[in-house]
């Protein structure tokens, strides 16, 4: 059947040819029963199976190279890390398809499933059926994913993916693929802004830091009431970038840029000068966060992250942090005085309905979050009844630029955290991340860049002044930004009572951020993600977060640590150095759930800099409490 | 003839595990998995579920003990044992874990204690059962198979 008509269509690579035999598949489930039959059953559709009861080891088992999986599924119901977490990790930072399984088929979970990016949702028992027809999600994602690296360039002869989409596309694979599908399409459909909305599936334009940075430049010299796409397209002198593109990706920057205005203004009320940038950061992730959920992952467009509440506290968290760059402390500063906030703050962000990022489900990067729940801890976690943190705003002060990244994007996951649209949330972190790198250019202290990289917006020095005490209040202006839905939102919270999401989507910004704030020191590290035009956003993002954090670091440490052993070209080695730490993943500091520890751990990969630096570390403590 | 009436004797094992509701069609799929690649396939996953499975009976009888219950983590061990079990096949197992399950809903104490003890008859009936047909039926090895054929020409020569 497709089989057949991949092969026909596809005729290059002896990968596709085979396809879908031979696909590789990771199994995570913790009940030896089942990964048994599971691999059994994948063994007898011809995939190649590799299987672990436990997910941080499949996440390790991911991290280690991201091309040696073509498909995951999970279990949801693990004992070291929910499954839905790990969903988003997966997604967030290799972009795979993820299948959940469950015994339950709550049509509620399904739901949660889905929103948090699962390309299916399997119920236990899994038939052999069911699984045959697994193969359609990478062959739907490779298209995707193709199809948004080319662009308007030419048809390349991969025609695998396209012949694949057809097949996959086109076979009617049971009503729940359809559904997926249809989700997909939309999600598409309304991400896609600058598709022709005749055309299924339109090369999506990959919004990389650097071409952000371009973009932001661009709009900067014609000044902003002046910059019209068509002039920006110029500016750009981007190959294969079309007027429609630049023109969707304009809209988005000036809504963020709206939303920062306000941030910025919300900022000043509560004094802190640091504010501003922050949001300013926020922001900018915000807007890739939105190109991020587009492309990505058929997560629910950016409906409704309404609820910027936590940008308020984000605000306060960015203040805190300095968005002076060169205030890099690691979260874990913050966290050993807050574990508990920090679990409590996730749970209590997503009432706020953290409006920032949304995290793109793909992208959900847990350092971006880490930031940001720290803050969130200290002022609002009296909601999940942890220690009242107002008192302990003032610790995440210090938060290091790494932080304040991840900031955005953790409000961004907060939102999110209510599970659902981590995916918008991912984006718009991102395009926090991206618009920050524009603001980020200038190396040192993150606040003067901020300002003069900012556009011409008085409101936005004005923010500057604004002290850090910022109280979450400031949901209601950002949250037009926020794509995640509240009520997602609050669901997550209910269903999640640790900060789950919000580290992933921090982690992914935080290292945007790097990246894009560091002008390329690293020249090939960003130039490298950039140049991955192939690569989704995400793949983008994960290859220069090493490089992006290390120029980051540098940019915003040279002041302070010249030390700052930013092996730009190592930054990804570096990233695998650092899961090779002890345990198995960097010990987050202080967190008391699993949740956080991965979130710590996404976002120490992710981070470089939170890694590098020593006392950032492994706390000793944190993992030891995620240790069950 | 001997191998006849062996096999008839397994087949009918089989047939009655499946009509008295202790198995389910999951467990054919079990036995579709099972091959040249993998001539125990069944078995195999049989003896997993036992051993593992003691485990979480281990650890409901303990949450079991503790008053007042904690129908949560109940409800939760109960979500795994119920999902090994139907990975299985094992159909009355089960359905006594759905019901457990209920009880925990309805926070039902002397309702979850009755129903695990069912749990655990269900549980240990089966695995009499299962034990018997395995030990009766012969693994589809290449192996088993030749002995098979080489029985029945010797037979047929006879």
């Amino acid at each position: 059947m497709t089989v057949e008509e991949i092969r026909g269509s596809v005729g290059v690579s002896n990968e596709i040819d085979r396809f879908p035999i031979g696909m590789r598949v990771l199994a995570v489930d913790d009940d030896p029963t089942c990964l048994k039959l599971l691999d059994g059953l994948l063994r007898k559709c011809q995939y190649q199976v590799t299987t672990t009861n436990q997910a941080i080891t499949a996440l390790k088992m991911l991290r280690e190279n991201r091309n040696r999986f073509d498909l995951v599924i999970s279990d949801v119901h693990m004992p070291d890390m929910d499954g839905f977490k790990l969903l988003e990790l997966v997604g967030l930072e290799m972009d795979l398809p993820v299948i959940m399984l469950s015994g339950n088929s709550d049509p509620k979970l399904v739901m949660k499933g889905i929103t948090h990016g699962a390309c299916d949702y399997l119920v236990k028992p899994v038939r052999l059926e069911e699984l045959r027809n697994i193969w359609q999600h990478v062959i739907r994602r490779k298209v995707e994913s193709k199809s948004q690296s080319k662009s308007n360039n030419q048809e390349k002869p991969n025609q695998g993916g396209e012949g694949g989409q057809e097949a996959g596309s086109g076979d009617p694979n049971g009503k729940l693929n359809r559904k997926r599908k249809d989700e997909d399409e939309d999600v598409e459909d309304n991400g896609n802004e600058d598709d022709d909305p005749s055309s299924q599936k339109k090369p999506r334009v990959v919004w990389s830091i650097d071409l952000h940075r371009k973009f932001v430049a661009a709009v900067n010299q014609l000044g902003i009431e002046k910059a019209v796409p068509k002039r920006i397209l110029d500016l750009m002198n981007v190959e294969g970038l079309t007027r429609e593109n630049v023109a969707s990706h304009l809209q988005k920057y000036r809504l963020y840029l709206k939303r920062i205005s306000q941030q910025a203004n919300m900022v000043v009320a509560f004094g802190g000068s640091k504010d501003a940038s922050s949001y300013m950061r926020m922001s900018s992730l915000d807007g890739l966060g939105d190109f991020r959920t587009l492309s990505g992952s058929g997560r629910l467009p950016n409906a409704a992250l309404s609820s910027y509440s936590p940008s308020g506290m984000l605000g306060r968290l960015n203040s805190a942090t300095g968005v002076t760059l060169h205030s890099l402390t690691s979260p874990s500063m913050i966290q050993p005085t807050h574990p508990q906030n920090l679990t409590n703050s996730i749970g209590s962000l997503t009432k706020f309905q953290p409006v920032v990022l949304p995290t793109p489900p793909n992208h959900q990067n847990t350092n971006l979050f880490q930031g940001i729940p720290s803050s969130f801890d200290l002022g609002h976690l009296h909601q999940n009844g942890n220690k009242p943190n107002t008192t302990q705003i003032p610790d995440f002060n210090p938060i290091d630029e790494s932080r304040i990244f991840t900031g955005p994007s953790s409000f961004a996951t907060l939102g999110s955290q209510s599970s659902l649209k981590m995916a918008s949330m991912s984006s718009e972190s991102f395009n926090l991340v991206s618009s920050s790198s524009s603001y980020l250019d200038v190396p040192p202290p993150m606040g003067e860049n901020f300002h003069d990289q900012l556009p011409p917006n008085s409101s936005l020095k004005y923010g500057y002044s604004a002290s850090s005490n910022t109280i979450p209040s400031f949901g209601s202006n950002i949250t037009s930004t926020a794509s995640v839905p509240l009520e997602a939102q609050g669901q997550r919270h209910g269903q999640y009572g640790k900060p789950s999401y919000s580290p992933y989507s921090n982690n992914a910004f935080s290292t945007l951020a790097a990246a894009a704030a560091a002008p390329p020191p690293n020249g090939g590290g960003l130039g490298g993600p950039v140049s991955q035009a192939n690569d989704q956003i995400c793949g983008v993002y994960n290859r220069s977060n090493g490089n992006g954090a290390t120029a980051m670091q540098r940019s915003s440490r040279e002041t302070e640590r010249s030390s700052t052993e930013l092996k730009m070209g190592s930054g990804e080695e570096y990233l695998l150095e650092q899961t090779k730490l002890p345990s198995g993943f960097v010990a987050n500091n202080g967190y008391d759930s699993l949740d956080d520890l991965m979130n710590g751990m996404m976002k120490r990969e992710q981070d470089p800099t939170i890694m590098m630096d020593g006392e950032f570390g492994f706390d000793p403590y944190s993992f030891g409490s995620c240790i069950q | 003839m001997d191998q006849n009436h062996m096999k008839k004797q397994i087949n009918s094992a089989r047939n009655s595990l499946f009509q008295q509701g202790y198995l389910d069609e999951q467990f054919i799929q079990l036995e579709d998995l099972q091959d040249d690649a993998n001539p125990n396939f069944v078995e195999e996953i049989v003896t997993l579920f036992y051993s593992d499975s003691t485990r979480l009976i281990r650890n409901i009888e303990t949450a079991l003990d503790n008053y007042p219950l904690d129908f949560c983590k109940l409800d939760d061990y109960m979500h795994q044992f119920k999902g090994s079990s139907s990975s299985i096949g094992a159909k009355k197992v089960k359905d006594e874990c759905s019901q457990f399950q209920e009880c925990c809903k309805a926070r039902n104490t002397e309702g979850c204690i009755g129903i695990f003890r069912q749990v655990k008859h269900e549980h240990a009936t089966l695995k009499r059962k299962l034990e018997t047909y395995f030990q009766v039926s012969p693994s589809n090895s290449l192996e088993n198979r030749h002995t098979l054929q080489r029985n029945t020409q010797l037979c047929a020569a006879d």
